[in-house]
């Protein structure tokens, strides 16, 4: 007999895909049903089954790296909402997809495939190439997701709470002993991490190092006046400060 | 000339400085001054006009050639301790008097004796020399002066451009929010739902329909349609949280605590709404185990009209905002939506949720 796992985060589309498999292919023998991706590879790990159904858009592990884990241990696949770009790529790696909301036709062509593939006990994309595939989705999808490679949000204790400061609203940062003082069109903060971690984290295109003590966003900067002695000084929009720039990093306004 | 005052020399000093120093009018004001200064002392010298005239030619072309020179190789005169402005008025204080010797003593056969015993010669040094000293050095730091005002605008222009870029990606921001609310991943993963719902005949695909509805008629992009009002967007806000809740009943529980007196107030759209979503996406959804979001208004100062403040809340008890979350185009403008709408009174600020989560309040003044 053949078994069967299907793993998505929403039950409702669990549901309905068990119900129209047991209606296609009623052989098959749903044996586990996962909300994420690292429960989808505990309970491949532990039951075997044949065939995975793996939801794409998972919390935590998500679908392709699920896949990863189970490679070509079992004939799988993928459901997927509108991933335009991990469409081409399954596509290209002559994946098994389900596009959601699917009807009951397309399903109806992924199961007769899947039904000739575990009569001739051939995996899916059974071949080596189904790793790079792999590999390739999975960075895509990582390059897809909200985060970036650069510091959104720098977090600071304010009073008894920690504050979320959007960089973009951060004026300059300076270090003070220990501690790094932010100042942000709300106010002042201190925060642990040292003005080279910052510059390291920060989006360079934005921030930039102007003294071994000072790092300042570009889009508060009103003017650079130079001084004597290969200074200069950075006036800041909307602010009293002044902030300097010393001789080894003045040449980042000469260009200018 | 205050001490803020410098000579911006180009990084890449040298022959093209010192050739651009000569030919951008250098040459005419030197030879403008000498004429000037042999037709000013002419009348209190015996000394024929043109040999005046010569003296004062030659003594401002090597004054001429001497600022050049410290201008274009400023190391090179052992002088590097001083700054960078002062090294021609050096150069030029100290080849004032020695140039003017040399044309004396030419005059004199190189007898330094002779000239020193003759008061007519020596007062005439005196006024050649103090001359070109005077007008050398003030000539010197008007050009530094110029020079260095010519930099500071186009340094102004360059930051000019820089503001120019930055506001243009601003209003790019602005015209995609007006584009872009409805994600095609939200709008697909939910209508799967409702077909789940609705194959299966469920009572309750009639309502999920009424809440898909509701938030994408609110969703769509428009101008305006009337006043717009924070009982509509607490109604946006509800049907939004009820389809997340129908998509993963078992990750998220919400709360929506409104005072219904206020559902008339102004209120701009999609402000609550952002900051639910921003719940959903960086708190809830990469959550295994989800969690709560509360959302909560009320006003504060007295009265409920219009004229009192607003306090709104929307707190999560999800994994909490990543620090290289970025904050998606609702969210990075919001601050800048809310005082368009209220003014400088209104203020967002998110925090962390002890022990997990994120807490954003919008607080708008009386």
């Amino acid at each position: 007999m053949t078994t069967a796992l299907i793993a998505d985060d929403e039950p409702l589309l669990r549901e309905r895909l068990t119900q129209h498999l047991a209606r296609l292919w009623p052989e098959l023998e749903i044996v586990a049903q996962a909300r994420n991706g690292r429960e989808a590879v505990e309970m491949f790990d532990d039951l075997a089954p044949d065939i995975c159904f793996l939801d794409v858009h998972m919390p935590g592990q998500n679908g392709i790296e699920a896949a990863r884990a189970i490679a070509r241990r079992a004939h799988i696949v993928f459901v997927t909402a509108f991933e335009q770009y991990a469409l081409q790529a399954f596509d290209q790696g002559a994946l098994d997809y389900l596009v959601k909301p699917f009807d009951e036709a397309r399903l109806a062509d992924t199961v007769k495939r899947l039904q000739a593939r575990t009569a001739s006990r051939t995996t899916s994309a059974g071949d080596a190439e189904l790793g790079p595939v792999l590999d390739r989705l999975a960075d895509e999808l990582r390059s897809r997701t909200p985060l970036r490679s650069t510091l959104q949000w720098i977090k600071a204790s304010v009073g008894n709470s920690v504050r979320l400061i959007p960089v973009a609203e951060v004026v300059y940062l300076r270090s003070d002993e220990k501690y790094t003082l932010v100042a942000w069109a709300g106010g002042d903060a201190l925060i642990r991490k040292t003005i080279r971690e910052l510059a390291d984290e920060l989006d360079p295109g934005c921030f930039v190092q102007v003294h071994r003590s000072v790092i300042v966003n570009l889009r508060h900067v009103a003017q650079v006046v130079r001084g004597l002695n290969e200074t200069a000084d950075v006036h800041l929009r909307g602010r009293t400060e002044v902030l300097p720039v010393s001789r080894s990093y003045l040449h980042l306004f000469r260009q200018m | 000339m205050t001490t803020r005052t410098e000579a911006p020399e180009a990084p890449t000093a040298g022959w093209p400085t010192f050739l651009a120093t000569l030919s951008g009018g250098g040459v005419g004001t030197a030879i403008g001054l000498a004429i000037t200064v042999a037709v000013t002392l002419n009348p209190i010298f015996v000394t024929p006009f043109l040999v005046l005239l010569g003296r004062t030619l030659f003594l401002a072309m090597v004054l001429l050639l001497v600022y050049a020179a410290a201008r274009a190789w400023p190391q090179a005169w052992g002088l590097r301790w001083l700054p960078a402005w002062l090294q021609p008025v050096v150069a030029l204080a100290a080849v004032a008097p020695l140039a003017t010797l040399a044309i004396y003593l030419q005059s004199t056969g190189g007898d330094f004796v002779a000239f020193v015993q003759a008061p007519g010669r020596v007062s005439g040094f005196m006024w050649i020399a103090g001359s070109a000293l005077f007008l050398g050095l003030l000539t010197a730091l008007g050009a530094m002066l110029r020079e260095r005002e010519a930099q500071a605008r186009s340094q102004a222009l360059q930051f000019e451009l820089e503001r120019s870029r930055f506001e243009k990606q601003a209003l790019d921001a602005r015209l995609s929010l007006l584009q872009a609310q409805i994600e095609p991943h939200f709008l697909f993963n939910t209508l799967a739902n409702v077909q789940a719902l609705v194959e299966t005949n469920s009572p309750r695909a009639a309502d999920v329909l009424k809440s898909l509805i509701a938030y994408l008629r609110a969703a769509m992009p428009r101008l305006h349609d009337g006043q717009p009002t924070l009982g509509n967007e607490v109604a946006l806000v509800r049907a939004y949280l009820e389809l997340m809740q129908m998509r993963m009943p078992d990750r998220l529980q919400f709360t929506v605590d409104v005072d219904p007196a206020l559902a008339e107030r102004r209120f701009p759209p999609m402000a609550l709404l952002t900051l639910v979503e921003n719940a959903v996406r960086h708190g809830i959804d990469p959550s295994e185990d989800g969690g709560r979001i509360e959302v909560v208004a009320r006003a504060h100062g007295s009265g409920m009209g219009n004229g009192s403040g607003l306090h709104l809340s929307v707190a999560d008890t999800g994994v909490g905002m990543d620090p290289h979350a970025q904050p998606g185009t609702g969210l990075s403008n919001l601050q800048a939506r809310l005082q368009g709408f209220f003014g400088s009174g209104a203020t967002l600020r998110l925090e962390e949720q002890p022990p997990h989560g994120l807490r954003a309040e919008i607080e708008v003044s009386p």
